[in-house]
């Protein structure tokens, strides 16, 4: 994919600067999937990440016999997938598509290998993953407070 | 007591009717069912056919007699004249005897009071509503103005959160708002359940998914407080000015017209300089547990 073209698709990236982003462009696919296509399951490894262009997808528990858990849903822009950046490596959710969605799909072996190499980037893609777990994590924070039943 | 009398102070004439302790009594001429534990309560003057006027964000007290006083927040359409709207959730034995009311009962109501939403104030402006429970019930009218009047207003966007799928109310507006193509409406669950296929997550997470302009913007946010205070936290980081985000703030009110207290919030009664306020004003109260 070329440089502009990824910057287009993912707000996310818009503020890399080109030498990096070329880095990403170089291992990225634009792929669409129909809804409830399963994108990664629990401990597997994470060998992809994704960023959403449009649609829905949500990270869920799965136990026998009951149905999924989804913990939350990720919309367009959204970051799919930390755990590729934090060793062991291993999806700790499963993530589904909810609608038929466009997605950014990412070889996250290949971004780990370019951020060994260029630490520019590593920090980038580090602060990236950073700041949609800090957001998630204070998200989390609140749904577990079961606001709408509070006083 | 006589049925009239004139007030030395004016020189107005006042009526028992027109005593702003005294109920006026209203019937009940349709209940619907919103929720397991939600209704929405359609009333008309039971004794008049005079208009109920009210702003978006006012309250009424209900009185159910033999039971208890309410405030309640209206829900109605302010357009809609002789018609007045309450969406009652049962928490206690006032709200439970609302609940179980039939088509055709009676009930007293006095108001409406208090500031409402300043929706001549985002004239030109974008506007997000943001709803939390049953918060959406006394911004449900302030969509409704709005969309009255959409081509005085910006960009529209409604951001609704509730507990599980099941506590959604107002369905029917739900989607017949999002089926129009001049406002955004976006709801999350806590906790999905079985075949639903939209967001899970708080409602702030929605906050990305809508277009608005943060330096041009109103927000009237309406849930419980932690969730206002959330709320506006996150509208504050991204930009909105303290000044243009409106939480209505609830507290326990019994006279309603700024007599006897109960409702003090700091400095302001609530029923009296509220129940809708800046979070500009309300900020640093937010933090203070004694209140």
């Amino acid at each position: 994919m070329k440089v502009d073209e990824l910057r287009d698709k993912a707000e996310l990236l818009e503020s890399l600067p080109d030498e990096q982003l070329g880095l990403l462009a170089s291992v990225v696919d634009e792929t669409s999937y129909p809804a409830s296509e399963i994108l990664f399951r629990e401990d597997q490894p994470a060998d992809e990440f994704f960023i959403v262009e449009k649609g829905l997808v949500s990270l869920e528990l799965v136990t026998p016999g009951i149905e999924p858990m989804v913990i939350l849903s990720l919309g367009p822009s959204e970051l799919v997938g930390i755990s590729w950046m934090v060793p062991p490596y291993k999806w700790k959710w499963t993530a589904r598509t909810i609608r038929d969605s466009q997605l950014l799909v990412f070889d996250a072996v290949r971004v780990r290998e370019q951020c060994e190499k260029d630490p520019e980037l590593k920090l980038w893609v580090l602060q990236m993953v950073a700041e949609q777990a800090v957001r998630r994590l204070h998200s989390t924070r609140v749904q577990l407070l079961d606001l709408y039943e509070s006083k | 007591m006589s049925r009239s009398e004139v007030s030395t102070t004016t020189g107005m004439v006042r009526t028992p009717e027109a005593s702003p302790m005294l109920p006026r009594p209203f019937r009940v001429i349709e209940v619907r069912p919103e929720a397991a534990d939600t209704v929405t309560l359609s009333l008309v003057a039971a004794r008049s056919d005079g208009e109920f006027s009210f702003r978006p964000g006012q309250f009424t007290m209900l009185y159910v007699l033999g039971v208890g006083e309410v405030p309640m927040s209206i829900s109605g359409d302010p357009g809609q004249g002789r018609l007045l709207q309450h969406t009652v959730r049962r928490v206690g034995a006032v709200t439970s005897a609302l609940c179980d009311i039939q088509s055709g009962g009676e009930i007293g109501v006095r108001g409406p009071y208090g500031r409402g939403w300043p929706t001549g104030r985002a004239e030109e402006k974008d506007v997000l509503i943001i709803a939390g429970g049953i918060g959406l019930a006394p911004l449900r009218p302030a969509v409704l103005e709005i969309l009255g009047n959409r081509d005085r207003f910006g960009s529209l966007s409604v951001l609704y959160g509730v507990r599980t799928p099941e506590d959604l109310l107002f369905e029917e507006d739900l989607h017949s708002w999002r089926s129009r193509f001049d406002i955004e409406v976006e709801v999350t669950v806590d906790r999905s359940t079985l075949g639903w296929r939209g967001d899970v997550g708080v409602v702030t997470t929605l906050l990305p998914r809508v277009s608005f302009d943060p330096s041009n913007t109103i927000a009237l946010v309406c849930g419980p407080e932690i969730m206002m205070k959330v709320v506006a936290r996150e509208l504050s980081d991204l930009g909105v000015s303290p000044e243009g985000i409106f939480l209505s703030i609830e507290r326990n009110m019994k006279c309603a017209i700024g007599f006897c207290g109960h409702c003090q919030f700091g400095a302001d009664f609530i029923c009296r300089d509220g129940p809708v306020m800046s979070y500009a004003s309300v900020a640093a109260r937010l933090g203070v547990a004694e209140l």
